[in-house]
């Protein structure tokens, strides 16, 4: 096992990155992502691999959807509204079937917002702003350890579905260190051999493209992008349950969010309450089937969010209709602590509805 | 008997120009096959094309291709040469755009390509308006010239005044060649394959950013027939863009 | 049990140092540990401060409404602070650049003029660590091999100034709590 050593989210993507053979990054400043780009220049710089102080965000997605044609494993990184810039390129990667990760650690919005901790990305890389039937498969990782390990697994799936990966992470999980090990990258490469622009040298000249004048043709691409997030949903949907078995409630929250619930829970435990925490580390793929499946037993869930509600959806959608969930978050600004989530619980508990403190 | 012309090899085969009648898109694109065949680069090429009337390149061109979104073909083209770099081989990267693509939303990667001085070459087509979306002004688009969306004709007072993009690129220090060409008549025509050749070659010579802007007709926008879409270029468009070498980095 | 820190001082002082020498010391300790630096525009002004928990425990409480110590080097930390220390927790102070003020009656205070006392050493840059050396005796103490090593990770191999430091450190640790 390697040794521990403690280290802030960011400065853990951009190891792994580079554990896994990450070979092109693109990149702008923005809090509170700037460590990942900064402790790569030098890195890639040393290792004369493929890194560029990129005049936009605009330019480095861009960047990135040319250089992932190479079949190389390619990175950008950015925060939130900056995110929004990138969405056109996410729709056409997306189309491209591009290998392309994204790193995104979140401030806080909309706009320029501030560089406090939030999670209003959930809807922007779940749902994404871009246009067409596509969809970016988005992880979360809980703590810097995740960091790591979520690194190694965006890359692979990016490249076993030919698919642009999002690792939306906390603002604070980016900037927090914590004593982590750094295992080698558990998993394969993919041969991409049969779909890369290297030169037309003995084989047919091949192009990548999203245009498609033919109606047909567009129908028949679309229902085949649409077959394969179907694959995603079906082989990579991926959650961590924290007492969960027979829990009488269930707190559902995603990335730094979860290990405070799970703090609620252990609170409430003492108390002689079940708290189960359910996160989902797939946001998209979500876990709506297992968490369908719990919702038999458990009755009531709480989600718990540092926005305004916005995978509270998606656990609305997953939950029995016996079942029902209330909601508990802030928007960015302010932390959603602990003893507020209890405060806010103890007011349900006491028959006040209340679907936000 | 002696063959004096054949379709060049970097053509695809069996394939027809889809562009208007008199479009030089047909013209420019057969140039850039015919460097490519000389040049011997077909099975080391990476084409980025752009939106507008420059996407349909992969259609003609039997080269490894990529399509960008909107302007930001110098950006994709930079991403792959630096990958294919890091991965040690040295690909040659066009871009084909037109002059909406690479001047207007496209300026800031195109002005920062050359900047960066990214070991690629660019090839613009200037055709003075948004031709693929039926004729709206452009950045390119003359003074007094009419379009869909400047019908009285273009004035500084609504929409100031055009770029002149040869003589922008030919400023930053990363440039190695800028060149302005015409497709008016045969003369010109040579002209403009050499100037091409040379963009290309100096990629190869790994020199910097390589430019050519290509001024090229727009008959079914500028409703004029290709005869007279020529004489427009030949009398009136090389003196608002005049053609010539801004910079060449081997010869200045 | 979960113990929660903050440290503050201005850029120079030397707060982002022995923030991460603490997190480390707690990590060779096979503690659990969180660690968060201000950053962007919040280190504006030259306000520097980090923000450090410890548990035998998965920490799971990632921010605190407030902490049990909180170290201020300036006058400037110990005015933004001093709200955010629990009752009964401690706060540690740089004498030599803050007013002996106690606002707070529920709260215990450290009065020390670490400045002073490392220009006395000879080195101003030694502030730092003579206030760790008293946190560390706050807390009980440390295994000493990994208080040294907690330092390499942080100066590497500059050896004469780890060597300063854990001088510094341990005159924090001696120091009597009467003098204070």
């Amino acid at each position: 096992m390697s040794e521990k050593v403690l280290l802030k989210g960011n400065i853990a993507i951009a190891k792994a990155a580079l554990n896994c053979g990450c070979s092109c990054y693109f990149g702008y400043p923005i809090t509170p992502q700037t460590e990942i780009g900064e402790y790569l220049s030098s890195k890639m710089q040393e290792k004369k691999l493929a890194y560029v102080c990129a005049e936009s965000e605009v330019a480095a997605i861009n960047m990135a959807l040319g250089a992932a044609t190479s079949g190389a494993k390619v990175m950008t990184s950015s925060s939130s509204c900056a995110v929004s810039l990138m969405q056109e390129a996410l729709s056409y990667a997306s189309s491209d079937e591009l290998p392309i990760v994204l790193v995104n650690v979140m401030r806080a919005g909309p706009g320029q917002g501030y560089i406090f901790p939030s999670q209003g990305d959930y809807n922007q890389a779940t749902i994404g702003g871009g246009n067409g039937d596509y969809k970016i498969i988005a992880l979360s990782p809980s703590s810097v350890q995740e960091c790591v390990d979520m690194t190694y697994k965006v890359f692979y799936l990016a490249q076993k579905y030919r698919n642009p990966v999002i690792l939306l992470v906390d603002g604070l999980l980016g900037q927090m260190a914590e004593p982590i090990t750094i295992e080698d990258n558990p998993y394969p490469n993919i041969d991409n051999s049969s779909w890369i622009l290297n030169g037309a040298k003995n084989r047919a000249s091949r192009n990548i493209h999203s245009l498609e004048p033919n109606p047909k043709k567009l129908e028949e691409h679309t229902l085949k992008l649409h077959k394969k997030y179907l694959e995603i949903e079906k082989n990579e949907v991926d959650w961590e349950e924290y007492n969960c078995e027979n829990a009488d409630y269930i707190i559902t929250a995603f990335g730094s969010m979860a290990r405070i619930a799970k703090g609620v829970s252990d609170y409430y435990k003492t108390k002689g309450v079940n708290f189960g925490v359910f996160r989902p580390k797939t946001l998209y793929p979500f876990p709506y089937e297992r968490l369908r499946e719990l919702s038999k037993k458990t009755k009531v869930f709480f989600d718990v969010e540092m926005n305004l509600g916005q995978m509270h959806k998606d656990v609305c959608q997953a939950i029995s209709q016996n079942s029902q969930v209330f909601f508990i978050g802030r928007p960015a600004g302010e932390w959603l602590k602990q003893d507020e989530i209890i405060k806010a619980i103890d007011k349900i508990f006491e028959g006040q509805y209340a679907t936000s403190i | 008997m002696q063959q004096v012309y054949s379709i060049p090899k970097s053509i695809k085969q069996n394939s027809t120009f889809t562009f208007c009648p008199g479009c030089d898109h047909g013209l420019a694109i057969k140039l850039v096959a015919q460097v490519i065949d000389e040049l011997e680069l077909k099975e080391n090429t990476i084409a980025v094309a752009s939106s507008g009337c420059s996407v349909l390149l992969y259609d003609f061109l039997d080269v490894d291709c990529i399509e960008s979104p909107h302007g930001r073909a110098c950006a994709v083209a930079t991403g792959i040469k630096r990958a294919h770099k890091a991965q040690g081989y040295n690909k040659f990267v066009f871009t084909y755009q037109g002059d909406g693509d690479f001047a207007s939303i496209g300026l800031a990667e195109s002005l920062h390509s050359a900047l960066r001085g990214e070991n690629i070459t660019a090839i613009c087509i200037n055709n003075t308006n948004y031709g693929m979306t039926g004729g709206q002004l452009g950045p390119t688009t003359a003074m007094g010239q009419i379009t869909t969306t400047s019908q009285s004709g273009r004035n500084k007072e609504y929409h100031g005044f055009p770029i002149k993009t040869a003589e922008h690129i030919a400023l930053c220090e990363g440039t190695s060649f800028s060149a302005r060409v015409a497709l008016y008549d045969i003369k010109n025509i040579i002209n403009a394959k050499k100037q091409i050749k040379k963009a290309f070659e100096y990629q190869k010579k790994g020199l910097g950013f390589s430019f050519v802007e290509i001024l090229s007709t727009c008959p079914t926008n500028w409703k004029l027939t290709p005869q007279d879409s020529h004489k427009k270029i030949e009398n009136e468009l090389i003196k608002v863009y005049p053609l010539g070498i801004f910079k060449d980095i081997e010869n200045d | 049990m979960i113990k929660s820190f903050i440290i503050s001082g201005s850029g120079g002082q030397g707060v982002l140092s022995i923030g991460s020498i603490l997190a480390n010391i707690f990590m060779l300790n096979n503690l659990f540990v969180t660690y968060c630096t201000c950053y962007g525009a919040e280190m504006r002004g030259g306000a520097v401060n980090c923000e450090i928990n410890m548990s035998d425990k998965e920490i799971n409480t990632l921010q605190n409404e407030k902490v049990d110590f909180v170290v201020a080097l300036n006058q400037a930390s110990f005015d933004k602070f001093i709200s955010k220390v629990k009752e009964n927790g401690t706060m540690i102070i740089n004498s030599s650049l803050a007013k002996i003020l106690k606002p707070r009656n529920d709260i215990k205070y450290i009065f020390m003029p670490f400045s002073e006392e490392a220009t006395k050493m000879g080195d101003i840059r030694m502030t730092n660590s003579i206030a760790l050396g008293i946190l560390a005796k706050l807390l009980g103490g440390f295994n000493f091999e990994n208080v040294k090593k907690g330092y390499e990770k942080i100066l590497s191999t500059k050896t004469e100034l780890i060597q300063k430091n854990i001088e510094a450190y341990l005159l924090g640790y001696n120091y009597k709590m009467g003098e204070m």
